[in-house]
């Protein structure tokens, strides 16, 4: 049986309203004598709003049902099968726009300004996965993330990587979300969305640089498992750090650890942390000394950082349009134009004042100075932490997943023997 | 035993929680310039330009792009930089607009000798007009969508000739509506911006005012 | 060993694709200047500068927002209407009077003491003081008054919007309709794609009007019968160019023709039997796109043109 859905009528509905406005008689329009009838300009409209909301529900759906794979079932293949699911409607029906990793921008642009009124849907798929996030783990990234599912598909031959290159790579995504937020709060560009390798391939129609991009971090991807989670992705960062926090975060074992050593190998992302010593101390002297070198080293970074990025300005600036015109128009004033850009030719015949476009320049130009010292310190902190964490490792008696960087792909659960319910013994019962 | 490490765990959770609150709060309920915002969307448009310039938009406030014919320098970027392709801009013929003339501003070549349908006569690169007859002295001139690849041509000669009803827009059944839209990123101009998807086309009428539905008796101003 | 080349190769393409990033964003060269579509425009309206045998003086320079509508009277006073307000200038550039009116002033005439303003659908009469001493009713709805002429006790308004031009006597009362379309009298009717219809009074009580979609100047006497006509289309200096042109013009003394035209933005002076003559002011001399040149005469034989685009009216002077 064929049944018309909401959806269409709305959508029919729509197209109606926005075509009939052009049914009235406008100057000049000619008299027809022989009855002529004048056609009216057809407008269709754009996918029915419902959907938005539609695609919301699918998320939440999505999110709670690979949370109940992870934590419930504790079943790979269930969370493989959800994030197959998230990789169609996702990735390739909705093709990849919006989406929770691009959101950040949305809302950093709302915040700063006050005129974009930021879609609620968009704001909802900034929230939604984060505060799932916060009751159990980055399971948006084992099962709905697109992106993920994408780079999961390719993940043959994962290596693993050294830990001090790893931690070194993972500083990148706290640059990219910085740079992220710099450009979206100034209103310059979603260079998120730029750079985003997979949606040529999601929407089925590509240009060859942007196949080309998507080609090479595949090929990556077969070797490191999920580059452009652990390398990039800005949305990562607030996962990882609200991970870190979750109420109930997935754990390799059901039960108690048992120190069998079965789940050593079985992460791909490198994310499971292992046992360091049945006896770790370390003398109260060098602790001490530890924390005052980081104590040191973390104001330095941070302004040293700062530094670095408010000497950036004029790099970072120049991305954004009002600062590249006025820059254009420089230059032609001084130099005198053979052949005048578009960006010229407009600006010139929008009658704006000059001064105008130097005086918003200044004031963007700005904006950038302050942001890359907030930018460069942001940095300059993070890295300070990350070191700060690499020296003050702490004793590890279990096999447990870093909360943060743990993706809940439940690929190692497969592999720990230990029953649900096993009483815990004598032997592992630590203080 | 609670520790204080549990204690302060809880504490960043919670944090965390009312942080989340906070921002959604603020991003849904935000201030309206002086209370009488007619369009539940708050934006203060109205309070950089002195009204509201915008249209009523649902309550999920979603936003579609769409370009400005009056800031168009028809530079031909629509037809190469939009991210589908062929380009979703396509060139709009505004009927209402229209002085159905013989010697179409936006149909024919400058140096055209005879005025007749041949294609060494048109503008359009991809013959995408069609030009038929209606009574004297006056033509209709269509768009086929399938063949207009949003350059602009048409429109140019339009808007120097002729009255300007052939304008670029984006096309919303075939527009991806991305977060960012590329041709935005390039348009020279500046032409493209974010409007409701509730009225979704920006279309000029004479004296670049907006054509809207509202006004039926009223004759353009200038 | 392998795995070690393996993961190094890996990381350098990760950092490739990292740097290609940085560099697109930040280094790369800006988008060409090249439209494979370009429509040149500049090409038509390439004329040599020598050629016109006019110079331009100094302009006026009016204080509204936006300029429609000129007109000068015997004495050489110059008045320009436009956005909600109307301007008067003596003859060396001096702003004597202005007032406001209540819409946007589309055209402008002053004879016999009064100020005639078209005000988009009706016209209002003004003293030269300013003081409104009456408001016309619309000609019929949907009208768009673009003209006005007064010779004595008649008072013609040209009517783009119902296509028609409409004879009053000096108190409002409507004579009669000229240029209707009439098979019989061999009247085609007025195309007016475009808001732009001008008419002016000639000589021995007859009325010169522009039928601008058919590109022709028709004469008309006073009752409405169409005595003769001139004018063609196409791109060269000597025809109009587009699809409805000259937008507006004047008459010299001696009858002839001053024309402005859209698309190919120029003046040009007919004969008062319409064979071009030559040309006053070239395309370069004005924005392109600029619409609407309205064109007046002063005593002293100087050209006045309304520019909207730079909102003047700008003076040009035989050489």
């Amino acid at each position: 049986m064929f049944r018309i859905s909401r959806e269409f009528w709305l959508l029919l509905l729509l197209m109606l309203l926005a075509g009939s406005s052009f049914a009235i008689q406008r100057f000049p329009r000619p008299e027809f004598e022989t009855g002529y009838q004048q056609p009216d300009t057809m407008l269709p409209g754009p996918r029915a709003e419902i959907m938005a909301v539609v695609d919301l529900a699918v998320l939440i759906l999505a999110l709670s049902a690979v949370s109940w794979m992870v934590l419930k079932k504790r079943s790979r293949k269930g969370v493989f099968w959800v994030s197959m699911f998230s990789l169609v409607y996702f990735g390739f029906y909705r093709e990849g726009c919006i989406c929770a990793v691009g959101s950040v921008q949305n809302v950093t642009l709302a915040l700063f300004d006050q005129t974009y009124p930021i879609p609620l849907t968009v704001l909802a798929f900034f929230i939604i996965p984060l505060i799932f996030t916060l009751f159990f783990g980055r399971t948006f990234c084992a099962g709905v993330c697109p992106f993920g599912a994408m780079q999961d598909l390719v993940a043959f031959r994962p290596k693993t990587i050294n830990s001090k290159v790893d931690a070194a790579l993972g500083m990148i995504p706290y640059l990219y979300l910085g740079l992220a937020v710099l450009f979206a709060a100034t209103g310059t560009d979603f260079v998120i969305c730029r750079y985003d390798p997979f949606v040529g391939i999601f929407r089925l129609n590509t240009g060859f640089s942007m196949l080309l991009f998507a080609a090479i971090l595949l090929l990556t991807g077969i070797f490191i498992a999920r580059p452009y989670c652990r390398y990039l992705c800005p949305y990562g960062v607030l996962l990882n750090w609200i991970s870190r926090f979750s109420y109930r975060h997935m754990t390799i074992t059901p039960a108690e650890c048992i120190n069998c050593r079965l789940c050593e190998n079985s992460c791909p992302y490198g994310a499971i942390k292992i046992p360091n010593s049945v006896k770790y101390a370390e003398t109260r002297r060098r602790r001490v000394r530890k924390l005052m070198f980081i104590t040191l080293l973390i104001p330095f970074l941070m302004v040293g950082g700062g530094w670095a990025g408010s000497r950036l300005q004029e790099t970072f600036a120049g991305v954004n349009r009002t600062v590249k015109l006025a820059k254009e128009l420089l230059v032609s004033d001084q130099n005198g134009q053979d052949i005048e850009s578009f960006e010229i030719k407009a600006f010139r015949s929008s009658g704006k004042p000059l001064t105008e476009v130097y005086q918003e320049a200044r004031i963007i130009l700005h904006r950038f100075l302050i942001g890359g010292w907030i930018l460069g310190a942001f940095l300059g902190l993070t890295t300070g932490l990350m070191v700060a964490g690499k020296l003050l490792e702490n004793h590890q008696s279990d096999y447990v997943p870093d909360k943060g960087a743990c993706l809940s792909c439940a690929r190692c659960t497969d592999y720990c023997p230990v029953m649900r319910n096993t009483m815990p013994t004598e032997l592992n019962h630590k203080a | 035993m609670p520790t204080r490490r549990v204690f302060l765990q809880n504490l960043i959770r919670g944090g965390i929680l009312a942080g989340l609150g906070l921002l959604t709060g603020s991003l849904v309920f935000r201030s309206r310039k002086g209370g009488t915002c007619r369009l539940n969307i708050s934006c203060n448009v109205c309070s950089k330009n002195g009204s509201c310039t915008l249209v009523p938009a649902f309550e999920t406030r979603q936003f579609v792009w769409q370009l400005d014919p009056s800031k168009c320098i028809q530079c031909g970027r629509c037809a190469t930089e939009c991210v589908r392709t062929p380009s979703a801009v396509k060139c709009v013929h505004v009927y209402a607009m229209c002085g159905y003339c013989d010697l179409c501003g936006g149909y024919f070549k400058p140096d055209t000798k005879t005025l007749n349908t041949g294609a060494e006569n048109q503008l359009c690169p991809t013959s995408a007009i069609k030009r038929s007859f209606i009574e004297d002295p006056f033509f209709e001139y269509t768009i086929d969508e399938n063949l207009c690849i949003g350059c602009g041509k048409c429109v140019k000669g339009c808007g120097a000739f002729g009255n300007g009803s052939l304008q670029l827009q984006i096309r919303h059944h075939l527009c991806d509506n991305c977060n960012e839209c590329a041709i935005a990123r390039k348009c020279p101009a500046g032409a493209f911006s974010r409007i409701p998807a509730t009225s979704p086309y920006l279309l000029r009428g004479f004296g670049k005012q907006p054509l809207s539905g509202d006004k039926p008796g009223e004759p353009e101003s200038f | 060993m392998k795995s070690k080349i393996v993961i190094f190769v890996a990381i350098v393409m990760l950092i490739a694709i990292m740097g290609y990033m940085a560099w697109d964003l930040f280094l790369s060269a800006p988008p060409e200047a090249k439209n494979p579509w370009e429509y040149k425009l500049s090409d038509l309206k390439r004329v040599d500068s020598s050629i016109p045998n006019y110079i331009e003086m100094k302009p006026f320079k009016p204080e509204m927002e936006e300029v429609h509508g000129v007109d000068v009277d015997m004495s050489g006073t110059i008045y320009v209407v436009g956005k909600n307000r109307v301007e008067i200038f003596s003859r060396d550039g001096n702003l004597k009077n202005s007032f406001p009116i209540s819409g946007i002033g589309t055209c402008i005439t002053m004879r016999n003491q009064l100020i005639y303003v078209g005000i988009l659908d009706h016209i209002e009469l003004f003293n030269i003081s300013g003081d409104r001493i009456k408001r016309w009713k619309r000609t019929a709805p949907g009208s768009v008054i673009t003209s006005i002429a007064v010779n004595g006790n008649d008072v013609f308004l040209a009517d783009a919007g119902n296509k028609m031009v409409y004879r009053y006597t000096a108190e409002g009362k409507l004579l009669n309709r000229i240029g209707q379309k009439d098979t019989v009298q061999n009247i085609p009717g007025f195309v007016i794609p475009s808001p732009y219809f001008d008419l002016a009074i000639g000589k021995d009580r007859t009325l010169w009007v522009v039928n601008p979609g058919r590109h022709s100047f028709e004469h008309y006497t006073m009752e409405g019968h169409l005595l003769n006509s001139w004018g063609s289309a196409s791109n060269s200096t000597a025809d109009f160019c587009g699809c409805c042109n000259p937008t507006n013009f004047t008459l010299l003394n001696d009858g002839s023709f001053v024309t402005s035209e859209k698309g190919i933005e120029r003046i040009k002076i007919y004969s008062n039997e319409g064979v071009y003559r030559e040309l006053v002011a070239t395309p370069e001399m004005f924005a392109e796109g600029v619409k609407g040149l309205d064109l007046a005469v002063d005593p002293q034989g100087r050209i006045l043109v309304l520019d909207p685009a730079k909102n003047q009216v700008r003076v040009f002077v035989r050489k």
